[in-house]
């Protein structure tokens, strides 16, 4: 069954290059330093760069005032309607606009929410949420993918054969409709919502890690590591897996922007983060009532996960372009 | 001899690159007659496909042909003149990209590219591609270029060629797919037929079979070849005359048997010594001693004289044009080396460059040399 | 091995994978905390009724052998029976999947025919201005969350605007009699296509972005293929060379990415449909879930897992017959 690999062998549509280049190259292209020289010269790559830094600076920003400042910073900065519970203005439209339910006012750059709640700030907080999601569902799809791929491509026969079964049945669920799922049966918050991602990307590495080490098995620095009675697990670790770095690292961006659009999705529909927790997805879901009366409470949360999604497939497309022996452009 | 059937004069293309502009054809200069198989030789990186693609008029951005002349049968292929305004601009009699489709590539001048397996299109049957570009190029209608298609696989020595009609490449090896596209050029009758290194991708036994019947072919419909190659011994088997290529110029041309028996140039030379004989071991081989400058910025002087055994100071001085060296009557032997006497530049008083190449193998190369002389 | 045979040696590897996503299925559905007997009777039921009632759902016994009833039951088209609706779960779903099928197929038509022309002509003046605003067009598709493109399209064009419905959805074989506002079948259907189509671009943006992406660099490279230069070099028109000599070979990865787009659509549709409140398989899971319907949760999902299956069978096929090179013998 092809599920996985839909096609014949050649044309791997999505570039990840397991047929790129000989050892040579491979050999080259791995290494910190060798990647941030090459997306220094690659200008996609730098845009990728400033706004996967601009975001992450401003979900590190809310993570400090969160935890160390409790809100103090929102607070003295923007208005908070619990303070005041006499005096909420729901549903503001952002400054310089009106709506039905009054003028925008420059204490909420960009309105309130139906709860009196500033949007700016509930944006700002929604980062951390993401950015966490984002990194720590990518992290398990990674480890488990890595692991599973490299076991599987590395010993080959039924252990390879079994283990692929098993993820391909995985990806042979929708993935939204397999995490809800799994939600439902182990809890509906964010931490299973991440684990839920999680194994769902998980069929991703394990794909691209397999190719890359049945391709790298055969190369004569492995051989030669066998030979001279180094263990198994070492010369996956120390070998194989290093050198399938600039693929790994392409995809664990993008992945890290697709986590984000899954978990905002799962918020949406009530899977993930649960009120008040200000994430950008549960925002959504929550402006849905007030469309017609408030239009612009639905788009800045969404213009914020197009912001971050946007930063993070420009720097994998940008480190694809950089680390890519074959670049077409 | 009759007027030529492609006349090249000086011609120039460059590729301008981030990096700089990269002069891979630089102003060369050779004919080819009817019925005539001319080498192209040199290393690769020489220039000779982008000198071949330059005469159909096909290169790729961001390379452009830049000056020069190429005439085919009294048509203007490629030329400029002066405009009023002082700047170049293509002369009136020059084709239009519409005639040069329609008038010169595939029905005129044909072409056999190196790697029969990518030249083929691995999602149509080898008798559709075959019979498409019949048809484009012979004016018949579907029914005779499907029969004109199968008889030209049968002349090139495709077994049951009305059922591999239908076959994709695929389903073809590496010498059936090149035959196929030796097919696909003489049946679109062209006067002259360009082979990009047919062969070299091919192994040794197949590449035999197909010289053969390439030549056998060749006298059968009397068409002109320009062979490209970096193989001499693939020269020597085909060739009537010869262009050595270096970086860009070509530095030797000559009749196949003068080139061989009186080789004019050190690099030619150099190619000679470094073809493995029957009668020489592993050992003897000489390969030519380092690698190829870049084309982007070619040493000043004689571009080969960072790698000539032969160098003396003033070939790092005197760049060398060409020159007939043939005595009276004799058939046309130009080389561009100014060791002989014809360019009078002084290479006899000049002292001798250290150069890798005149270290360990210098005795060897200049006994040769010695003898040419 | 003939294209027949092919499809259904494809078909027969399908079988492990889909018990899989039956196991799967049935083992998460029996992590899911609650009784939905509690839910059915209320906090305080009478012991006898309980135990009549998880009799009368097989609750009683013990889990493997559920299990073996259940794939038994999924091999002979018997789901179970649906907690909360009271009907046997097939039918709930025969009657919820047409919906999402349509609403699938028109985004993948939107996607396939907005993506392919805007990839080629991407690909054919790569670095020109058209091409920059096909790839800015991709790459925000690509990053944006489908359902707030739908919130979006809602609040301009169905709010403001007043162009298109903000909800619900008629298919186009209803009767008329049972659609408001339609007289003939013909009215039907404009209004089946009227409700469609904000959804369609919502459910199918992502994927005519991907597909665009795909198709752009397929090309490219297509375009630079030595048989794109052999067919310059015999007078091919332009034209014909990227409409057919480059155009079918860089299909291919295409139609990998339209089979695997389909996962991502699938899931899609689940939050479109609650966007434009379409009652398709997507509201159906989330009903089961929020009602903790067991057997239609497990029905559902195994059914969204049957139609991704079956899905990329048929891309399979379709790749098959496209490419020559597919041998229908041994991978």
């Amino acid at each position: 069954m092809s599920i996985n690999s839909a096609t014949s062998d050649d044309d791997t549509p999505d570039g990840d290059d397991e047929s790129g280049g000989g050892p040579g190259e491979v050999e080259a292209r791995v290494g910190l330093r060798y990647t941030l020289k090459q997306v220094r010269q690659d200008t996609t790559a730098r845009i990728g760069t400033y706004i996967v830094g601009f975001i992450t600076f401003v979900a590190a920003f809310a993570a400090f005032d969160y935890y160390v400042l409790d809100y103090a910073i929102a607070e003295a900065l923007l208005y908070n309607p619990e303070a005041d519970p006499q005096n909420v203005r729901r549903l503001l439209p952002p400054v310089g606009l009106e709506n039905q339910f009054g003028q925008g006012v420059i204490e909420h750059p960009l309105g309130t929410d139906h709860r009196g709640r500033d949007i700016l700030s509930r944006t700002i907080y929604g980062t951390r949420i993401a950015m966490t999601v984002g990194f720590l569902a990518t992290a398990i799809g990674l480890g488990g993918g890595t692991v599973i791929g490299a076991v599987s491509g590395y010993y080959g026969g039924w252990i390879d054969d079994v283990l692929q079964r098993v993820t391909e049945t995985i990806y042979a669920i929708p993935f939204l409709v397999l995490v809800i799922a799994f939600m439902t049966a182990f809890g509906r918050d964010l931490t299973f919502a991440m684990i839920g991602v999680g194994i769902t990307a998980v069929p991703v590495f394990n794909r691209l890690i397999r190719s890359r080490v049945v391709s790298i098995r055969e190369e004569d620095y492995v051989e030669a590591a066998r030979a001279a009675g180094v263990k198994d697990r070492n010369i996956i670790f120390r070998h194989i897996i290093p050198n399938s770095f600039a693929p790994v690292l392409v995809q664990a961006t993008l992945q890290v922007g697709v986590s984000i659009l899954i978990v905002a999705g799962l918020s949406f529909l009530g899977f993930g983060a649960q009120p008040p927790t200000p994430s950008w997805g549960q925002m959504l879901s929550a402006s849905r009532g007030y469309m017609l009366p408030a239009p612009t409470f639905s788009i800045f949360p969404g213009i914020a996960i197009l912001i971050t999604v946007i930063g993070f497939n420009i720097l994998g497309d940008g480190l694809q372009d950089a680390l890519d022996p074959r670049i077409n452009n | 001899m009759s007027e030529p059937l492609l006349s090249v004069r000086d011609l120039k293309t460059q590729f301008f690159t981030e990096d700089g502009t990269v002069r891979a054809v630089d102003g060369i200069s050779f004919d080819v007659h009817e019925g005539e198989i001319v080498g192209l030789v040199g290393e690769s990186g020489a220039g000779k496909s982008v000198a071949t693609s330059s005469i159909l008029r096909l290169v790729d951005s961001p390379g452009e042909i830049v000056g020069g002349e190429i005439e085919f049968k009294g048509e203007t292929i490629f030329g400029l003149e002066e405009g009023d305004d002082g700047e170049l601009r293509p002369r009136d009699q020059m084709l239009t990209e519409t005639e040069m489709r329609k008038r010169i590539r595939g029905r005129e001048i044909a072409i056999i590219f190196q790697d029969p397996m990518e030249s083929l299109n691995p999602v149509f049957t080898i008798g559709g591609q075959l019979r498409e570009f019949i048809e484009i190029n012979r004016d018949l209608d579907a029914g005779e270029a499907k029969q004109e298609a199968i008889d030209m696989l049968r002349e090139v020595g495709i077994p049951a060629p009305e059922s591999r009609y239908d076959e994709y490449p695929h389903q073809f090896s590496g010498g059936m797919r090149q035959r196929v596209l030796i097919a696909m050029a003489l049946a679109c009758q062209p006067d002259l037929i360009i082979a990009d290194e047919p062969t070299t991708a091919l192994d040794v036994t197949v590449e035999g079979e197909i010289l053969e019947m390439v030549k056998d072919l060749q006298e059968k419909y009397d068409t002109s070849f320009i062979w490209v190659t970096h193989d001499m011994s693939v020269v020597a088997e085909i060739c009537d005359r010869v262009n050595v290529m270096y970086l860009g110029e070509i530095i030797e041309q000559a009749e196949v048997d003068d080139l061989f028996y009186d080789t004019k140039h050190p690099y030619t030379s150099a190619l000679l010594d470094s073809m493995p004989r029957p009668d020489e071991t592993l050992d003897e081989l000489r390969p030519i001693q380092g690698v190829m400058p870049e084309a982007i910025d070619p040493p000043a002087g004689c571009r080969f004289h960072s790698r000539c055994p032969e160098a003396r100071e003033v070939c790092r001085e005197v760049h060398p044009e060409p020159r007939d060296l043939s005595e009276a009557g004799e058939a046309p032997h130009t080389a561009a080396c100014v060791k002989h006497d014809a360019f009078d530049v002084g290479y006899d008083e000049s002292p001798p460059i250290e150069t890798r190449a005149t270290g360990g193998f210098s005795a060897g190369f200049t006994e040769t040399g010695g003898e040419a002389e | 091995m003939s294209l027949l045979r092919y499809t259904l040696r494809r078909i027969a590897q399908a079988i492990p994978v889909l018990i899989g996503i039956v196991t799967i299925t049935f083992f998460l559905a029996n992590q899911i905390p609650g009784d939905p007997v509690d839910i059915m009777l209320g906090p305080t039921p009478a012991q006898e009724q309980v135990e009549a009632i998880r009799a009368q759902y097989g609750l009683d016994r013990p889990i493997h052998e559920r299990y073996l009833t259940y794939l038994a039951g999924v091999a002979t088209g018997d789901l179970g029976l649906s907690i909360y609706y009271d009907r046997p779960v097939l039918e709930m779903i025969l009657l919820r999947l047409p919906v999402t099928l349509l609403l699938m197929l028109s985004a993948f038509a939107f996607a396939i025919v907005t993506a392919i022309p805007l990839g080629v002509i991407s690909a054919k003046r790569r670095n020109e201005p058209a091409d920059h605003v096909s790839r800015i067009v991709s790459l925000i598709g690509v990053s944006t969350p489908s359902f707030w493109i739908g919130l979006v399209l809602i609040i301009v064009f169905a709010f403001h605007l007043g162009w298109f419905p903000a909800r619900g959805l008629v298919l186009p074989w209803e009767n008329p009699a049972d659609v408001r506002g339609a007289a003939t079948q013909f009215e039907v259907i404009r209004q089946s296509v009227h409700h469609l189509f904000l959804p369609m671009i919502g459910l199918g943006t992502l994927q005519m972005a991907q597909i665009t992406r795909i198709e752009r660099s397929s090309m490219v490279d297509s375009l630079q293929g030595e048989y794109v230069k052999l067919a310059r070099a015999y007078g091919v028109p332009e034209s014909t060379i990227v409409r057919k000599h480059a155009f079918q070979v860089a299909q291919l990865p295409v139609i990998t990415i339209i089979g695997l787009g389909l996962s991502t659509a699938l899931g899609g549709a689940v939050l479109t449909e609650t966007v434009f409140e379409i009652q398709g398989m997507g509201r159906l899971i989330i009903t089961a879930i929020n009602n903790q319907d067991y057997q239609l949760i497990m029905g559902t999902t195994l059914v969204f897992g049957f139609v991704y299956v079956i899905g990329v069978i048929i891309t399979d096929i379709t790749y098959s017959y496209l490419d020559p090179r597919v041998t229908y013998g041994d991978d």
